[in-house]
């Protein structure tokens, strides 16, 4: 009986001990974890995962270690380029109304809608003193009166232009789309470029941007400042429209009507083209000489505008949200202070190449020396125009895709923009 | 412990039965139940609506639109497909040098991801650099560059032959195998009987092939109306909405604007559709099937 004790309760003791080590060794472990968060709130941040020299992850950590109250969880979404997925993936976590993510990054165009589902906190309460914004940004930020999003980083739409194709004419950077369109012409004819002017009008969420910097150039614009009705039709966004229209088969190709970004910056850094509307990413694309044969013939600027009118650019980007939900106000707020302060800013420019959303940190030596391209910027982001401010923007932005499509395609401009109206003031009516 | 002898076959196929509700049933029941609700993610609404969505969808021009694309679609591609996918296997039967390999060369093609084809037809018909413009031009068939994918009249056409391209081998393929059952005997005597290539394929392989045909055809059609990858790479539904389908249609509504409701409306009718589509292929293939055997 004793030996049958002994045959059973050995391995019982082996189990035990391996049992014991192993607990101990979890323990160890985990121990440094747990002492750090001892006291500290935890919360997370969700943000579509950008790359550079780091991640957001890096930055969350860096504000983990600046101080010992707030513990911030990293929740990494889909890479802006899968924009699709990372809505969906907000929405789904703020529909729960649970408090996670306590604090979000959102790109622009979604700011109203979460606003007006309840989901994002207006920031009122936390800030009174907003001068340090762009005021376009900080416009886009706002939905019913109320600051519901903080300003983090942006990119806009610019005009980048051939500068020896304008000495050679000698002529200035243009300031009108007349003069844009009559130096493009120019250039086309002398033989200098294949294509005076490259934009994107394929029937996709970029058509909307040019359109917009044309409308707004023109004091005109998508929507009434309420939201709740379409202003599309009115003689000024007809006359934009009718320009971008009138662009194609003269200045522009007629393949700019399937061209989305990349495929109307490739004629441009192959030498092909006098002016180009894109993004900030193309710059650094311009400049190196294994793909571009531009290298160092090029400037960026603000976009032209109509007679009476002034540059517009449309807005993008990725800007703070404070889940309405959350139980930790205060420590959400100070990760988002802190993430959106100068220095973090400065450190996403850098690392990130992404625009910040402070006017002032455009003298800064430092960045203007490593990134001499962002220092450009600030005038063209002083420009900042935010696509229409609606919680049904999803349902406008199609929309105006398919009905700016058919006015370019067909001509037929001021019959499809009253049509595309009524469209619009039955969705945000 | 006594399950009943009769109760044993079903007690057998339940399993069976359960999983094919839970992916098969259940979804399209689903989808039934949503299309009835107003259901959006971001107006956080689900209540029962009624007819309304299938109201709207009736007046709905872009629905409308988009129907037709698919069905334009669904009929030219599988026409295509199916008239050269015969062609191909009447070439294959035929024995030549390499034969094996080029059956296998062939199907490379159809082995593709759809999302691979569409960006190098993307490039093929590219308005500025596409080699298809640059073959033209120097063949002098065209005067200047024709802009492919930006054009209203050239974008469905140009995706209903890159969609050939890539599903006609798999149509050679079932047609092959339909050609292989059809007895040789039966070639051989015509042939002694004098009859000729034309006159062998007219009245004896099409009409014994025509089973297979049809099936092929039928599959191919089902699938064809689902078209999604191609036009969402390479137009995006553009240009004026004029490479829109159904699938496209659907997704932007369920997945851009999250409204699940008038989404699933949409489903739902492309569902009927399809189910309309089938039914009449089917009793027309029955009665052709009648006929020849």
């Amino acid at each position: 009986m004793s030996t049958a004790d002994s045959g059973r309760s050995r391995p019982s003791i082996d189990r035990r001990t391996l049992l014991a080590t192993g607990a101990a060794g979890l323990a160890t472990m985990a121990l440094p974890r747990r002492a750090r968060a001892q006291g500290r709130v935890e919360i997370s941040f969700a943000s579509a995962s950008f790359f550079g020299n780091e991640t957001f992850g890096d930055l969350v950590n860096s504000f983990n270690e600046s101080q010992d109250r707030v513990l911030v969880r990293w929740l990494e979404l889909p890479p802006p380029s899968s924009s699709t997925e990372v809505y969906q993936g907000l929405v789904q976590q703020l529909a729960r109304r649970n408090g996670t993510p306590d604090v979000f990054s959102q790109d622009v165009i979604w700011i109203a809608g979460f606003a007006a589902a309840g989901w994002a906190l207006p920031l009122d309460e936390f800030i009174s003193d907003t001068t340090g914004y762009f005021d376009g940004t900080l416009a886009a930020c706002k939905w019913d009166g109320k600051l519901t999003a903080l300003p983090w980083f942006m990119d806009t739409g610019m005009l980048y232009y051939r500068q020896d194709l304008l000495d050679k004419a000698g002529a200035q950077v243009p300031q009108t789309w007349a003069e844009m369109a009559a130096l493009g012409k120019a250039a086309q004819d002398a033989g200098d470029a294949e294509f005076g002017y490259l934009w994107q009008g394929k029937q996709a969420e970029v058509l909307v941007c040019d359109a917009v910097e044309a409308i707004a150039s023109n004091n005109g614009a998508i929507l009434a400042d309420d939201g709740r009705s379409s202003r599309i039709a009115e003689p000024e966004a007809v006359a934009a429209i009718q320009f971008l229209h009138d662009s194609i088969g003269s200045i522009s190709p007629r393949d700019v009507l399937s061209w989305d970004e990349e495929p109307s910056r490739q004629p441009f850094t192959a030498g092909r083209g006098m002016f180009l509307r894109n993004w900030s990413y193309v710059w650094p694309i311009a400049q190196d000489p294994n793909v571009s044969e531009v290298v160092g013939k090029i400037g960026a600027g603000p976009l032209p505008h109509f007679d009476g009118g002034r540059s517009a650019s449309c807005l993008g980007g990725y800007q703070l949200g404070m889940n309405a939900n959350t139980k930790n106000r205060d420590a959400a707020w100070e990760f988002m202070s802190w993430v959106s302060a100068p220095e973090q800013q400065k450190r996403v420019a850098l690392n990130f190449g992404l625009g910040p959303s402070r006017p002032a940190l455009f003298d800064d030596a430092e960045l203007n020396e490593k990134q001499p391209f962002m220092a450009t910027l600030r005038p063209v982001f002083t420009g900042a125009t935010a696509r229409p401010v609606t919680p049904e923007y999803a349902k406008v932005t199609l929309a105006l895709q398919s009905g700016i499509s058919k006015a370019l395609v067909s001509g037929n401009i001021e019959a499809e923009m009253a049509t595309l109206s009524q469209e619009l003031d039955r969705i945000v009516g | 412990m006594a399950v009943p002898r009769r109760a044993w076959p079903w007690l057998l196929l339940l399993p069976t039965g359960i999983a094919l509700g839970a992916v098969a049933f259940w979804p399209i029941v689903e989808g039934l139940r949503l299309s009835l609700t107003n259901t959006s993610l971001i107006t956080q609404s689900a209540d029962y609506v009624g007819l309304e969505n299938y109201a709207g969808l009736w007046s709905d021009t872009r629905f409308w639109n988009a129907w037709w694309h698919t069905i334009w679609f669904t009929f030219a591609s599988t026409l295509l497909e199916t008239l050269i996918g015969l062609g191909m296997a009447l070439v294959l039967y035929e024995r030549f040098p390499l034969r094996g390999i080029v059956r296998a060369a062939m199907l490379v093609p159809w082995a593709m991801p759809t999302v691979v084809t569409s960006k190098m037809f993307g490039w093929l018909f590219d308005g500025q650099n596409g080699v298809v413009n640059w073959v033209l031009l120097n063949l002098g068939l065209i005067g200047e560059k024709v802009n492919w994918y930006g054009d209203p009249d050239t974008a469905m056409t140009t995706i209903i032959i890159a969609d050939v391209w890539k599903t006609a081998p798999f149509m050679a393929l079932l047609l092959l195998t339909g050609l292989q059952t059809i007895p040789t005997s039966l070639t051989e005597a015509a042939r002694m009987d004098g009859a000729r290539g034309w006159t062998v394929f007219w009245h004896i392989r099409l009409p014994l092939l025509m089973p297979t045909l049809l099936i092929s055809g039928l599959f191919r059609a089902l699938d064809a109306f689902r078209v999604f990858d191609l036009v969402y790479v390479l137009t995006g539904g553009g240009p004026a909405d004029s490479t829109e389908t159904l699938s496209t249609l659907a997704y932007k509504e369920l997945f851009s604007t999250l409204e699940f409701g008038y989404g699933s409306t949409i489903t739902t009718a492309m569902f009927l559709t399809e189910a309309a589509l089938a039914a009449i292929l089917c009793l027309w293939l029955v009665r052709q099937i009648r006929r020849v055997t």
